[in-house]
């Protein structure tokens, strides 16, 4: 029987030419899919559009919502949010903006282009090609005849809107690119310029004021007044005496434009402003940001009370309500929703389209490139008859879609809509779902796995092994799947807590920066409590009664008592003895004392499992006890011992929390000091906890080598 | 005759109540091979383990090299005394014994160094020597663990010879090998006594007493049962507790 080459292409069983034939399919369809989303095409499996820009017409129960689809959605509210849309961009609309009057939208793109309509009709008065780039922001001055816009190409735009004409173009601004707004007479266009603000006269472009900030210390330089991160939203107040600013940096700055000063700094958000605008009468500033929250800041004092919590990722927009005390909201996660401003809640949700998440749309098309090449990688070596071929595509089909379909899957359920609608959002993914676990079912399929084993060319023996290691490694690809579904399934479940995922990810950093110290200070007393344990453990087995006694003592009365005991008295005793001790060194001493004592039950039994032998082999040799010691049992007994230790460095990464009474800047205590200053002790300390779990996943992965490196020494 | 280098007086030795070696006395001459044979548990091991002090005797004295010790007067002068002996007295084991954690060359360098202060230089020069001797010049740098029996047995006699004893222990040297090892381990020790080391050997090995030893010792109850030179012990025994012995391995 010939199983190899091209005449075993006839003599391929029929399930296998199935199979082939279904991976060609699966891995064309998703390359072809993830083809077309990275060049921008309209099919995106179960993904709603993002909302990028919102406008509430003054005049009419209107709202306009510019979508990242490329489509103007217009809803009227008071007619149960009937929807008209309207496609006149190419490529996603990134402001809408009605006139006072509200007869005219203007409308502005990554086109470039500036499109101005008339509402009612629908007809485009405008029509102006201000760029070749992408236009990322426009402001409208308040009697609606001046508009500016700025966008990747750095320069601000100012239009008339009655001729539609381009009356001025400053920059190009290296710098320039995210936010622009014109004061209400329309004199005074403000740009952000990196992380600062300059503004111009709209009639003559000259330069007028640059905002920049300043110290409040200035001798010390301290206490930065100003943005330390990128100007990503910019509005004028009504009276023009204030400008507002938002930047990545998370704050809104007050600006006095008398002073050219921040008069106050709202501290509220945790990521990214995305849109700042001025209610009508000049007493609030509205502002959306990418921590998924909309805020309000009072006026005077910049002081913000008010938080809408419930889009589910950034908030790319916010305008006032049609309704008094209402505002709109609409958001990333492809909803616009419109808020209760007495209550902060919702009293109303629109999706652009029902879907997951646009993340996991990305996700979702990065698994596909992903799989549809290393699917025809599979392909190869499955028509080659290849062993190989048939792990990879096992583990393929199986650990790729629990995470790309799985993680989308378990977050729609979710949501907070209707389950028949949570089936239409999820029926995409599980229709895929089910296509994978057909691929695995035919890959497990005894004949199939019986073909891909080890080919007849080899010896009988060589078969057997081969066989043999391939069964292991599919059970542990089995295993491997089954522990990463875990892995999704806490994660859903911890995301059903209702975590603030914006606040964790500005307070990673801070944490994580703590897993440094908890290492620290973990080794540091490991290295000290191998030096106690190993006092205490030739003490317990010396002859002398002093010693003996000794460490005796030390371990009963150091195992007889809680660790976070121990802590609290070196901490609160060693003061009054007039030993002042850092927190760290503190730590470090109470660990160690503690540890060692624990650990010298295992020093004591690595040197009795050092041979009689040895002892005598040296003492014949005329080796001292001190020599023998030193030379001969402790160097094997260390070996013996390394194992347990490295067990005891694993626990005591986690007991080493303990010292974060003392002040000791580690995980645990970063995660409690934010946790208690901004209520949100869950999520710092699941930040934390996730640490101590990596930490520890690598350290027992470290040592299983180091376990299987000594084991292979011994054996040869 | 001149002083002999091994003189054991009135030896015993106790393991609690249990009497292992009944009083024994021996004179070994420079350059002699004694080998003591007979039934476990007869006290030949503990006997020998005596001489260096592994064991501390319960009773009797042990001079050797003039080194003289009385058995029961721990003291530091005592223990001063015993480091004095086991350095003049090299020991071979049946559990062979060799330091795992170190390799061959570093077995044989560990005790001139650390002990007698020898640079690293001169002890590695004078293990190299011994491990040609041993016919272990290729299998310096090897772990024991890596090691026959035999070549473990053989790095184990040049670790004890680096120390240039001036008697030699042998504690049933071959009893732990597989037969086919057993020679290249004999032969070794043939050598070493043709070289007129002086040797106590306790083996089972007939071959070896019958071969090179000067004398052979029956040790049987804690006493000695028959002390002849071998062409006299083993042809013509005078004893019945020998002929008793000889009947039962031979």
């Amino acid at each position: 029987m010939n199983s190899t080459g091209d005449s075993g292409a006839k003599s391929r069983p029929r399930i296998i030419r199935i199979l082939l034939i279904l991976i060609a399919l699966t891995a064309s369809l998703s390359i072809l899919y993830a083809l077309q989303y990275y060049a921008g095409s309209p099919v995106r499996l179960g993904v709603v559009s993002p909302v990028l820009d919102l406008a509430t017409n003054p005049n009419t129960p209107i709202v306009a919502g510019g979508i990242e689809d490329g489509s103007i959605r217009l809803w009227d509210t008071t007619n149960n949010w009937e929807l008209r849309a309207i496609d006149l961009h190419d490529g996603p609309i990134s402001r809408v903006i009605f006139s006072p009057d509200g007869k005219t939208l203007i409308s502005v793109g990554y086109d470039g282009a500036v499109k101005i309509q008339d509402v009612s009709s629908g007809q485009v008065i405008h029509d102006i090609n201000a760029s070749d780039l992408p236009i990322n922001d426009a402001s409208l001055s308040e009697d609606g005849s001046v508009l500016a816009t700025i966008g990747d190409d750095g320069v601000v735009r100012v239009i008339d809107i009655a001729s539609g004409q381009i009356t001025r173009m400053i920059g190009p601004i290296d710098g320039a690119a995210k936010a622009v707004a014109v004061s209400s007479d329309g004199i005074q266009v403000a740009t952000a310029i990196g992380t600062d603000i300059q503004i111009w006269d709209t009639r003559d472009g000259a330069e007028l004021q640059k905002l920049t900030g300043s110290w409040e210390d200035e001798a010390r330089q301290e206490d930065w007044l100003g943005h330390s991160g990128d100007v990503t939203a910019l509005v004028f107040s009504p009276d023009d005496t204030l400008l507002v600013s938002g930047s990545d940096d998370t704050n809104v700055n007050f600006w006095d434009l008398e002073t050219g000063e921040v008069k106050w700094t709202g501290e509220n958000h945790f990521a990214s402003i995305t849109k700042l605008v001025f209610t009508p009468d000049g007493e609030s500033v509205l502002s959306s940001s990418a921590d998924y929250k909309s805020r309000i800041f009072r006026v005077p004092g910049g002081k913000s009370s008010d938080t809408f919590v419930g889009h589910l990722s950034a908030v790319n927009s916010i305008a006032p309500g049609v309704l008094p005390d209402t505002l709109i909201t609409g958001g990333a996660d492809g909803s616009i929703r419109q808020w209760d401003i007495a209550n902060t809640t919702v009293s109303h949700i629109e999706w652009t389209k029902l879907g997951v998440q646009p993340g996991w749309g990305v996700l979702l098309s990065a698994w596909l490139l992903f799989s549809g090449v290393i699917g025809f990688v599979c392909l190869y070596g499955l028509s080659k008859r290849k062993g190989w071929s048939h792990l990879l595509s096992l583990g393929l089909f199986i650990i790729g879609p629990i995470i790309a379909l799985g993680l989308p899957i378990l977050e729609a359920t979710s949501y907070t809509i209707a389950w028949t609608l949570r089936l239409v959002v999820m029926a995409p993914l599980l229709l895929l779902a089910a296509w994978y676990a057909m691929l695995i079912i035919i890959l497990m399929r005894e004949r199939v796995v019986a073909y891909y084993d080890a080919p007849d060319t080899l010896e009988l023996s060589e078969q057997l092994s081969v066989n043999q290691r391939n069964a292991t490694i599919r059970s542990s690809l089995f295993v491997g799947a089954v522990w990463i579904f875990m892995v999704v399934a806490l994660y859903s479940v911890l995301r059903r807590f209702n975590l603030d995922i914006p606040f964790m990810q500005h307070f990673l950093p801070f944490i994580m920066g703590g897993a440094g110290l908890t290492l620290f200070v973990s080794a540091l007393s490991i290295v000290g409590a191998v030096i106690f344990a190993l006092l205490g453990a030739l003490g317990r087995l010396s002859n002398n009664p002093v010693a003996k006694g000794v460490s005796g003592f030390y371990i009963s009365i150091i195992r007889g008592t809680p660790l976070l005991v121990q802590v609290y008295i070196w901490y609160l005793a060693l003061p009054r003895l007039d030993i002042i001790l850092a927190a760290i060194p503190a730590g470090i001493l109470a660990l160690s004392v503690n540890y060692g004592a624990y650990m010298t039950e295992i020093f004591r039994a690595g040197i009795q499992a050092v041979g009689k032998g040895q002892h005598e082999a040296a003492h014949a040799l005329g080796m001292s006890r001190g020599q023998t010691l030193r030379r001969i049992v402790l160097p094997q007994a260390f070996r013996i011992v390394i194992p347990p230790i490295g067990n005891e460095f694993i626990a005591m990464m986690k007991d080493s929390s303990l010292v974060s009474i003392m002040g000791v800047w580690e995980l645990t205590f970063r995660a409690g000091k934010i946790g208690r200053q901004y209520f949100r002790n869950i999520e710092t300390f699941l930040i934390a906890a996730a640490f101590y779990w990596i930490l520890t996943v690598v350290f027992q992965y470290l040592q299983g080598n180091l376990e299987a490196y000594m084991a292979r020494g011994e054996r040869k | 005759m001149t002083e002999p280098i091994i003189k054991v007086r009135g030896l015993h030795k106790y393991f609690g109540p249990l009497h292992v070696v009944r009083g024994v006395d021996l004179d070994v001459q420079l350059g002699e091979v004694v080998v003591v044979i007979g039934p476990s548990g007869g006290g030949k091991s503990t006997f020998l383990r005596c001489l260096n002090f592994l064991e501390e005797p319960s009773a009797g004295s042990i001079e050797i090299d003039g080194v003289e010790i009385n058995a029961g007067e721990p003291s530091r002068q005592h223990r001063k005394h015993i480091r004095e002996i086991r350095q003049k007295a090299g020991m071979v084991f049946q559990q062979l014994n060799l330091f795992p954690h170190m390799n061959a060359l570093g077995n044989i360098i560990e005790a001139p160094m650390t002990v007698k202060g020898m640079s690293k230089e001169e002890a590695t020069e004078k293990a190299l020597e011994l491990l040609d001797w041993v016919g272990l010049s290729e299998k310096k740098d090897e772990y024991p663990s890596r090691l026959s029996g035999g070549q473990q047995q053989r790095v184990a006699i040049a670790r004890a010879l680096c120390m240039e004893p001036k008697i030699m222990l042998f504690d049933e040297p071959t009893s732990a090998l597989d037969p086919e090892l057993i020679a290249e381990v004999v032969d070794v020790m043939e050598r070493l006594a043709k070289e007129g080391m002086t040797m106590v050997v306790v083996t089972h090995e007939l071959h070896f007493a019958q071969d090179v030893s000067d004398r052979v010792i029956l040790m049987a109850d804690g006493v000695w049962a028959e002390i002849a030179p071998p062409e006299e012990f083993f042809t013509n025994p005078k004893e019945e507790r020998t002929r008793q012995f000889l009947a039962h391995i031979l």
